[in-house]
């Protein structure tokens, strides 16, 4: 089989959209059979609509779909390791229970995400599903209640296929600061998926699952989606409730997804998002269906994003980003221009403020968060003469190294006499971080950088070197501290492994703008030429 | 290595920018006209109890955070913790004066439910995950230990 167009980094050609190369894409959902050359030609297909559709005319059934699923879920786990836990006994029969109820019940039983595999991150609650927040503190631990998110899939028709892995309660940047396994990238299994949603992000990379779910405090959901070639999305604080995700950091934490296409991202969050009585900083926003204002490619007109307003962020091309990072972005925000958008280069002061203000914030929030952690109502418990003794013991036993790191520098911030020089004075830095995008979103529809430094560096690379690890935050901690959605969407490849790294745009926007960012992603990720995000190991076998 | 890092860090760029001063000599420069005089440094009151901001005292965080740490872990930490927080304090010399505080995004929702009490329909799953548990009492060893 040949190998899949890779690596093209050829800039879009001046060119205007020929009505002859709109054809409509076929969706594929039978991936390791589809000859290679069908996914080259750029235009995402969805897998949620494709499942949905040979549902329904009968086609292929959920089993067959789940079994075809997890063959290459189990092909693919021993090099990629994207699950703490396979719930493939009780996918399979999801599947065929959906298929007794469609062969009796008809159409009206397929829910809009009917027989679509979902991967949860593991700090999402599953009921009766061990979910360890990617801790030993939490080995074997099975909540009582789904997360108000997982609820929503599965009400839909979902199947929850496993739970994935992550950086111990969403504090890493690479998932090596799992308490489990290391997650490795589809495209070089000697460098890191990203984190902390690494392996919601390899899951869907590696064809293992449609979509997931993922978290992202500081860059947990767009990080990874850059490093692994997918769509990632972290929406508006509020946009989603945020009942049952362990909380890290509660000002700043949102529930975010995954998937190979912006259709199948927009279809989850139409799905997840809303007010939870649950969750009272969940938001009464209104929630319009996403799917429905994305345009086809075929009824595109030839300039789709005319009098569009798009904000390069100057401090995200500068000095410590990779070049190759650097032109994917300038060829992506050219893209945009010739799609008949204005694209201009907009500073953005306070930006190098948010890394320390965010450390500060989220490390003092985890300490007061993690103090659940106790060994007492649930966990790993460590027997002691008395209770300060078990509390100590059986939180250094199950807590990590990152996690007890970060829960020690959040005890410092918090205690008394620095509350006011460290805490207090980060939160009037994120009132200056909220103002400059606010200023900027007022000129600009949206604003766009990397999502990351760099592309996937090697495992191991930065793993004793915190301020290098937060280093590669900095494309994203600002987007938390303002509450924005941001929507990642992979844009090109720079040199490594064998055939690229990817690189994902960050797009980012006003509060609740999420349906615009996925309009502009789609038409981004529609019109892309030459660049297919299909890892090399689906190739193979 | 530690110290690369720390320069790959992006320098500060505050809005009342002190030519000529990094931002470590700013926040020195800060610290010790608030130890010598009383001076309108908004943090003075914070830094005048405890004569100073304090690097991080390990033992005493670990007994605070109830995290029993072993003699190498504190060693191994440490460090760390210390340039992390000296990071931290390049927010020293920001001018944050008349910036009121963030406490979240301001996207958030504000709705709060009826205080009306529901049993939970899955108390048993509750129940079986507590690691002691003597129906109806969950079971901890002596809250003091006399000496």
């Amino acid at each position: 089989m040949p190998p899949p167009l890779q690596a093209q980094r050829l800039l879009l050609s001046h060119r205007r959209l020929n009505p002859s190369h709109r054809r409509r894409f076929t969706a594929v959902s039978s991936l390791p059979s589809a000859p290679a050359k069908t996914l080259a030609t750029g235009a995402a297909p969805s897998s949620i609509l494709s499942i949905r559709e040979s549902l329904l005319s009968g086609e292929r059934t959920a089993a067959d779909i789940t079994a075809d699923y997890l063959s290459r879920l189990r092909r693919t786990e021993p090099s990629v390791r994207s699950f703490i836990h396979v719930a493939d006994a009780a996918a399979e029969r999801e599947a065929e229970e959906l298929d007794r109820r469609i062969a009796t019940g008809g159409h009206d039983v397929v829910g809009p995400l009917a027989g679509v595999l979902v991967g949860v991150k593991d700090n999402l609650c599953t009921a009766n599903m061990p979910s360890t927040g990617g801790s030993q503190i939490l080995d074997g631990y099975r909540p009582a209640y789904d997360a108000t998110a997982v609820r929503r899939l599965r009400e839909a028709g979902a199947i929850v296929v496993g739970k994935t892995n992550l950086d111990e309660f969403g504090m890493g940047s690479t998932t090596e600061g799992s308490g489990f396994q290391v997650t490795t990238n589809p495209w070089d299994g000697s460098r890191v998926p990203g984190g902390s949603s690494g392996g919601s992000a390899s899951a869907v990379s590696a064809r293992q699952c449609v979509v997931s779910l993922g978290s992202d405090t500081g860059g947990s959901v767009r990080q990874p989606a850059s490093f692994c070639g997918v769509v990632g999305l972290k929406p508006t604080y509020g946009r989603v409730s945020r009942f049952g995700l362990m909380a890290y950091a509660s000002s700043l934490d949102v529930v975010g997804c995954f998937g190979s296409s912006v259709v199948d991202t927009a279809t989850i969050l139409s799905v997840i998002a809303g007010h939870d009585k649950m969750d009272s900083t969940s938001s009464t926003h209104d929630v319009p269906d996403y799917k429905s204002e994305l345009i086809p490619l075929d009824l595109l007109e030839s300039k789709p994003l005319n009098g569009m307003r798009i904000g390069i962020i100057r401090e995200t091309l500068g000095e410590g980003v990779d070049t190759g990072v650097i032109s994917s972005i300038k060829a992506a925000a050219s893209h945009l221009e010739q799609l008949g958008s204005v694209v201009e280069e907009v500073a953005l002061p306070s930006f190098s403020l948010g890394l320390p203000t965010y450390y500060i914030l989220a490390s003092s929030e985890a300490s007061s968060n993690l103090s659940r952690y106790d060994g007492i109502r649930y966990g790993r418990q460590i027997s002691a003469d008395d209770l300060n003794g078990l509390y100590g013991g059986s939180r250094a036993s199950g807590l990590g190294h990152e996690v007890k790191m970060r829960i020690l520098m959040g005890t410092y911030a918090l205690s008394a006499g620095y509350y006011d020089a460290y805490y207090k004075r980060a939160q009037q830095v994120r009132t200056l971080v909220k103002k400059s995008f606010n200023e900027a979103l007022e000129r600009y529809d949206i604003l766009v950088s990397p999502a990351a430094p760099s592309a996937a560096y090697k495992i191991g690379e930065k793993i004793n070197d915190p301020l290098a690890m937060y280093a590669g935050d900095i494309m994203t901690v600002n987007v938390n501290l303002a509450g924005l959605p941001a929507l990642v969407v992979p844009c090109g490849f720079v040199e490594g492994g064998s055939a690229g790294l990817p690189v994902g745009l960050q797009m980012i926007g006003s509060p609740f703008s999420e349906g615009n960012l996925l309009r502009v992603g789609h038409i981004f990720e529609q019109t892309l030429q030459n660049f297919s995000f299909v890892p090399p190991l689906l190739a193979e076998g | 290595m530690l110290s690369a890092a720390s320069l790959a860090i992006p320098r500060l760029r505050c809005a009342a920018p002190r030519r000529g001063q990094s931002a470590r000599n700013q926040w020195m420069q800060l610290r010790r006209r608030s130890l010598s005089s009383s001076s309108t440094c908004p943090y003075a009151a914070a830094a005048a109890g405890s004569g100073a901001l304090e690097p991080p005292d390990l033992p005493r965080l670990a007994d605070a955070a109830r995290i029993s740490l072993s003699p190498e872990e504190a060693e191994e930490f440490a460090p760390k913790i210390r340039q992390v927080v000296d990071w931290f304090g390049q927010l020293q010399a920001v001018d944050l004066e008349s910036v009121e505080p963030s406490l979240r995004a301001g996207t958030a929702g504000s709705s709060l439910r009826e205080d009306r009490p529901e049993t939970f329909a899955n108390r048993d799953a509750i129940i079986e995950v507590i690691p002691g548990y003597d129906d109806p009492y969950i079971k901890v060893p002596r809250v003091l230990n006399k000496e």
